[in-house]
């Protein structure tokens, strides 16, 4: 299979390359090793939520926040990536988004605060439409809504924690039921999504919410199931239905609105002629002096190889395979390099789960150009290009920001591929 | 600096699939096309490594809800640990089948060659009766066939029989093996022929060595003893003809099974030498392709087509060649329609109880299907082939048929 | 807290704490049972879970060994619902192992453990698994799984449907005393400092390796030397039967499969302080090593955690070290060794054993209180009555079946997927004052056990803290946070491969999703903000989750 620029990986880091290099007009191919398991991660795209890792204050404007980071660290993947692949990146994907039919919001001079399930404030830069009119920057008062045996968006739980930390206005939590679904019948945001597509449904949980929403001005905060396969319309019906404004908030997963955006990015890159090779786990790199001359897919049967002119290693991260970890070894997955060792396993987790942790630190030494390099600087490889949770330093966890740094990395990997 | 020094545990990285590698994402769940179109389906996550940790060979095998996974393999496709998902469902379902027994039905519809052989020497009497409304009715209360359900039509003359008068080419490049399936041999002979005349047109020799059932439709009716035996004989017979050449099939499954399924599913023995050697029918003519040995002197075929990618398609790892290929026609306009699983699933959308299930499936393909309004509908695999007809109206065709029709055959 | 009375108070919450309580509840004797965690949060809970046959004791310790014949059959019979009646084998590695057989043979043979040697075939045909270097097998059908938390819980509702009461998180700060007498005990709640007392006509010490801790509050001494053990919990079984190495015990030579996983087990460690357990790395990759040597497929399993829990061993003043002093256990009479009333102690033994420890300590302090009722406890199943305790195995065939096709029955939701728990198994102990955070509903129902280690389903329980328990926002999210901080402590140590991965779906979640890092820094620190206790017994008047069960 030969092309000419092999993309790898399926999270937003592999879009935003596979994207770059179809604007180009050269062929692209992307290579899926499975769906992202962090999609549910990217309900937003955040690009810089906070200044470090345990800052206590969000950021308001992303550019001068990413400007400031830059400056003080100049080995982070922000850095390595440049202001410009960020600029440039964030416009290319809101303008994809728009080409898709996917209505989102934002821009890099400024952050929503937006409630999470758990009631906290979330700083995110761009964000589904749907999602908008819950931004905290705004005073009207929030009617947070669940349903009757659901569990996996609790508006108690949020409602009650928003008001301790969002004075502006106030909240309140409500459940109506999901007709049809018995409180002790089994059904996941996907059968919400679903049930939202027909009308009857859709008006019928409309109108226990009109019943129980007194005064003006309220607007409603509904778990993100409002639609699966025509979300846009789904979303300004009932809303229509319901009389206030309605803003969706991310569940656990299977988060609904991670899907609807993979799916429809992914649709579209494949309406565009863009061949994606399913279920077949790129497990080596062929690389002679210097160059890569395959990857090597593990195929049913047989070793598929893809031969390109450069590629993007753009796995989103280590649960999607970006790295392997060995009880002391961690390796990559295509030069099989050691990337780091540890004497004992506790070395890459920090005492508390919700401190910094170490194994997030690890990756890829990188060249400025992006590519892997080994121990003395020099590329493994001079044709391949890092993106994503494979780069060193890549913590998006503390600072919020995964989408800002896949998209980032993701565009200047595939400049630089097409450059190579 | 990075030093390796002895490391006493092994570094426990999943390199074969396994169910330990699941990390409760539920990625599967959102792509699982039942879980879409059904509230009564847990899911493949619940259904496959979420209850693998409960199963064990000594206790009973627990099987709610697990005949309600097509077996699609969407879920093995989109796993990004390469969870084995689809097996561990097929196993446990296969084990509560030996515990309870099975029904005739299923019984039969795992016999697909039994059925062929049958059906194609009574095959004006079989005919007559698949299409007759009493008849279907009779089968559906007494078999469990969804009535409505068209069945394919039986030919007299089997593609075994066909291809032993057939003249063979005289200086040929290459030889291939061809994998036909029950499908081309009983049913379909001229999608035979046609991949017959495409191979030869390209100066590659067609060799028809003695072959069994792939043993999917067994597989997916809870009978892998009958697709172990059916397996066996398989690699049994086609191994010394792979030391020699390469296989090709035309069907998705069966090229599915002969490449993957043997050695992971079915625990099959050396399997892996057939598997390595096989390839789908569109991959391999790709490969002459890209090696500058596919004949491109295509006439025009001025056609609006519409390609469907099967489900086991994607399991093959493989891209869409058929749509790298036809796109080298000239005349030809193709396009993907994009809307997942049609549905039928080999024999599960034949099931009296599973057919409404199939037709809410397949909905959304058979929407875009009539909203596109093209020539016909191309896809790998006879059973989406049959869904999509019934389904939305249309006629279709197997990619390769397009691409004999370039070279001039009907 | 309000002060309350009755005529026995039981210190220590695991196994012989709640087989005293039940004990005495069948005796028809008035009972309070205080625990300063959690029922079977400290070594109940942390065991391993293997119900002996007494092969592991039958050479060296033949006491020890014949009383675990004894009371795995009587559990067999009294508590169906918590022993997996696998079985498990013996096997022989070394050559050192070969020579240790026949001495396995003939302690079997002493002590009346049923011992059959069966041929490598056989073995492997029935446990795949087995490890190539295996050369003899013993098929022992007496071991078992025994699954501690069910087994607690299990003696205490069967105690408190007899009128016993539990207090958890509520530890004994004092005694009070008339002269010789012991009175009554100062309680104080852990998690809010509130202190009060319960006046009483005896006080059983049953607190293990805590047992010298508690005493020492009357001034008298019980030398209980903390041993502790470190385990691995792998996230399937390996196998099906227990699988012991046939050799002097040792580190490491035990995989006890049980319910969804298995478990390596043990190191042994004297340790200073039975609060304190430290988990060493060379500890959990030695567990994995020598778990390698009997099961193939260890070293490349998925390990979820380690964890350590304590051994209360009682010094007996022998010289044996660790694993050599006796699993016997002793009833310390103190009024006859140090002339204190109302006072008895229970040390050593094991959690097999537990109910003919609570039978020996219950007959001596029941003799100074002057009842005569026999105990009861041996022929009473634990589960006397229709309640979820009866249905906990075999959970997937419970989870509701769509028939093939018009009137389907409803799937029943899970809260956690992993280990199968639903909604309707958790509800109730929301409703119960012993339970104070998600800890003690894990404990109860194995939510949060599974490979994810409660990345799902402490969003499910903290929702439910707020709903079913009218605990606040703040304080239902810390609670989240510390149920997944403590599963995150024994992640830690098993950190790489999938275990690591699917700790990218925990931080991914309440980090990057929920934000729940920024959340906590606005939430008071732990401690202030618990979930309060509900009204109920002990602290006056409530009802049982069996009760709550019973009129659903």
């Amino acid at each position: 299979m030969k092309t000419d620029v092999a993309v790898i990986g399926s999270g937003l880091a592999a879009l935003a390359a596979a994207r770059t290099v179809q604007q180009s007009g050269r062929r692209v191919v992307l290579v899926w090793p499975g769906l992202s398991s962090l999609y549910f991660v990217f309900a937003t795209v955040d690009v810089l939520g906070y200044p470090t890792a345990t800052a206590a204050d969000p950021i308001d404007d992303p550019a001068k926040g990413l400007a400031q980071l830059i400056a003080k660290q100049p080995g982070h993947p922000y850095a390595r990536a440049g202001m410009k692949a960020v600029e440039d990146g964030t416009s290319l994907m809101l303008e994809w988004f728009k080409d898709a039919g996917l209505a989102w919001e934002g821009s890099l001079n400024r952050n929503f605060l937006l409630p999470t399930a758990t009631g906290a404030p979330k700083p995110s830069c761009l964000a589904p439409a749907s999602m908008t009119a819950g931004d905290l920057r705004r005073p009207e008062p929030i009617v947070l809504c669940g349903f009757v045996g659901y569990q996996d968006f609790a508006p108690e739980l949020a409602a009650s924690n928003l008001k301790q930390q969002w004075k502006a206005g106030e909240v309140s939590a409500v459940r109506v039921t999901a007709p049809g679904y018995g409180p002790d019948r089994l059904f996941t945001s996907i059968d919400l999504a679903r049930s939202f597509e027909d009308a009857t449904f859709r008006d019928a949980v409309a109108g226990q919410l009109r019943d129980k929403l007194i005064g003006d001005g309220a607007r409603v905060g509904m778990p993100g199931v409002l639609g699966l396969t025509t979300p846009n319309e789904t979303f300004a019906a009932f809303q229509r239905s319901v009389g206030h404004p309605v803003f969706e908030i991310p569940t656990i997963p299977p988060s609904v609105i991670a899907l609807r955006l993979f799916d429809r990015l992914r649709k579209h890159l494949q309406e565009g002629g863009i061949e994606i090779i399913w279920a077949a786990p790129a497990h080596a790199a062929d690389v002679t002096d210097g160059r890569c001359r395959s990857i090597l897919l593990k195929a049913a049967g047989h070793e598929l190889p893809v031969e390109a002119a450069s590629y993007v290693l753009a796995l989103e991260d280590w649960v999607d395979g970006a790295l392997r970890a060995g009880v002391h070894t961690v390796r990559d997955p295509f030069f099989h390099q050691p990337v780091a060792w540890h004497k004992v396993p506790t070395d890459r987790a920090a005492e508390s789960l919700f401190a910094s942790q170490p194994f997030e630190q690890i990756g890829y030494a990188l060249t400025d150009r992006l590519q892997p390099a080994d121990e003395n600087g020099k590329p493994l490889a001079r044709n391949v290009f890092i993106a994503g949770g494979a780069m060193a330093g890549y913590d998006p966890s503390g600072t919020k920001s995964r989408g800002g740094m896949a998209i980032a990395t993701g565009y200047r990997a595939a400049k630089e591929a097409l450059a190579a | 600096m990075i030093t390796e020094e002895f490391e006493p545990v092994t570094d426990t990285v999943e390199e074969e699939a396994s169910v330990e590698a699941c990390t409760k994402c539920t990625a599967c769940n959102t792509v699982c096309p039942v879980a879409r179109s059904t509230d009564i389906f847990r899911g493949p996550k619940a259904l496959g490594p979420d209850m693998e940790r409960f199963r064990s060979p000594q206790e009973a095998a627990v099987t709610p809800g697990l005949d309600l996974c097509s077996g699609c393999k969407l879920c093995e496709v989109t796993c990004p640990s390469q969870v084995s998902i689809q097996e561990y469902i097929r196993r446990a379902q296969n084990k509560g089948a030996r515990e309870k027994g099975r029904t005739l039905r299923d019984w039969l519809l795992g016999h697909t060659r039994l059925l062929g052989r049958f059906g194609s020497l009574t095959a004006p009497l079989a005919n007559f009766g698949n299409s007759n409304p009493l008849f279907r009715l009779l089968m559906e209360r007494f078999v469990g066939i969804h009535r409505r359900r068209p069945l394919p039509k039986y030919q007299w003359l089997t593609f075994e029989r066909w291809f032993k008068r057939h003249a063979r080419p005289v200086k040929p490049r290459r030889k291939v093996a061809y994998f036909y399936g029950c499908w081309v041999n009983y049913n379909d002979r001229r999608l035979g022929e046609r991949a017959v005349a495409v191979l030869e047109r390209n100066g590659i020799e067609v060799v028809v060595p003695r072959q069994q059932c792939c043993g999917i439709p067994a597989v997916v009716n809870s009978n892998m003893d009958l697709a172990r035996r059916y397996g066996h004989e398989n690699v049994r017979h086609l191994t010394p003809i792979a030391e020699e050449m390469d296989i090709v099939a035309s069907s998705t499954s069966c090229g599915l099974m002969l490449k993957h399924d043997y050695g992971h599913l079915l625990d099959i023995p050396d399997s892996e030498r057939l598997g390595a050697k096989t390839y789908d029918i569109m991959e391999y003519l790709w490969m002459l392709h890209e090696a500058g040995e596919l004949d491109l002197n295509f006439e025009t075929v001025p056609m609006r087509l519409l390609y469907h990618a099967p489900c086991h398609l994607k399991s093959h790892g493989i891209g869409y060649p058929a749509m790298r290929l036809l796109r080298l026609i000239p005349g030809v306009k193709l396009e993907e329609v994009d809307e997942g699983c049609c549905g039928i699933s080999g024999t599960f959308g034949v099931k009296v109880e599973k057919y409404d299930l199939s037709m809410k499936i397949g909905s959304r393909l058979f929407e875009a299907v009539k909203a596109a309004g093209s020539d016909q509908v191309l896809a790998d695999c006879e059973t989406c082939r049959m869904q999509v007809e019934h389904g939305a109206g249309a006629t279709s065709a197997h990619p390769i048929e397009i691409l004999a029709r370039a070279y001039g055959h009907g | 807290m309000p002060d309350t009375s009755t005529g026995v108070v039981v210190i220590g919450g695991g196994s012989t704490g709640a087989g005293v309580l039940r004990d005495l509840a069948l005796r028809g004797i008035d009972a309070i049972l205080v625990e300063k965690g959690d029922l079977a949060s400290g070594t109940t809970g942390r065991s391993h879970g293997l119900l002996h046959s007494g092969g592991r004791y039958c050479v060296n310790d033949e006491q020890a060994a014949i009383e675990c014949v004894e009371e795995g059959r009587i559990l067999r019979r009294i508590a169906r619902s918590v022993v997996e009646d696998t079985g498990g084998y013996f096997v022989s590695v070394t050559e050192e192992d070969r020579e240790w057989e026949p001495r396995f043979v003939e302690g079997c043979r002493r002590t009346g453990i049923t011992c059959e040697r069966i041929s490598i075939e056989e073995a492997r045909r029935r446990e795949p698994a087995l490890s190539k270097q295996v050369r003899t097998v013993f098929w022992v059908p007496e071991d078992g799984h025994l699954d501690p938390f069910f087994l607690v819980v299990g003696n205490v509702e069967s105690a408190r449907r007899r009128g016993a009461r539990v207090m958890t998180h509520t530890e004994v700060s004092g005694f009070l005393r008339d002269g010789d007498q012991v009175t009554g005990v100062r309680i104080r709640d852990s998690k809010t400092n509130e202190e009060g007392t319960i006046a009483c006509q005896a006080v059983i010490n049953a607190t293990g390796a805590w047992a010298g801790l508690v005493a020492r509050l009357l001034g008298v001494e019980v030398k209980v030397v903390p041993v502790k053990g470190t385990m691995v919990v792998l996230s399937r079984r390996l196998a099906y039967a227990a699988i012991n190495r046939c050799h002097k015990p040792g580190d490491g030579d035990i995989v006890v499969p049980g319910l969804s996983v298995s478990i390596l087990g043990t190191t042994s460690a004297k340790v200073p302080d039975p609060e304190t357990l430290p988990i060493e790395w060379d500890e959990v990759r030695r567990m994995i090593e020598e778990g390698a040597m009997m099961l193939d497929g260890v070293t490349t399993a998925r390990a979820m955690r380690a964890y350590a829990g304590v051994r209360p061993l009682y010094d007996l003043g022998a010289e044996a070290e660790g694993r050599e002093m006796s699993r016997n256990f002793a009833v310390i009479d103190h009024q006859q060794r140090d002339g204190i009333k109302g006072f008895t102690s229970i040390v050593g033994g094991k959690v097999t054993t537990y109910r003919l420890m609570a039978e020996r300590v219950v007959d001596v302090a029941a003799r100074q209180l002057g009842v005569g009722t026999p105990c009861t406890t041996a022929e009473v199943a634990l589960n006397d009555r229709e309640e979820p305790l009866d249905q906990l195995r075999h959970r997937p065939s419970r989870l509701g079946v769509p028939k093939p096709h018009g009137d389907e029955s409803p799937l029943q939701p899970l809260l956690c997927e992993c280990e199968l728990v639903r909604p309707q198994d958790a509800a109730p102990w929301f409703k119960d004052p012993a339970v104070r955070d998600l800890e003690d509903v894990r404990r109860r129902t194995r939510s949060g056990m599974g490979p994810c280690q409660a990345a799902i389903c402490s969003y499910r329980l903290a929702a439910r803290l707020v709903t079913d328990r009218d605990v606040d926002g703040p304080s239902a999210t810390r609670a989240m946070a510390d149920f997944l901080e403590t599963r995150w402590r024994g992640v830690r140590h098993v950190f790489w491969g999938s275990q690591l991965r699917n700790m990218q779906i925990t931080t991914g979640l309440h980090m990057e999703l929920f934000n729940v890092d920024r959340q906590l820094s606005e939430i008071p620190e732990p401690g202030e903000n618990l979930p309060p206790p509900l009204a109920g017994e002990g602290q006056g008047g409530g009802r049982t989750p069996a009760e709550i069960a019973g009129q659903r």
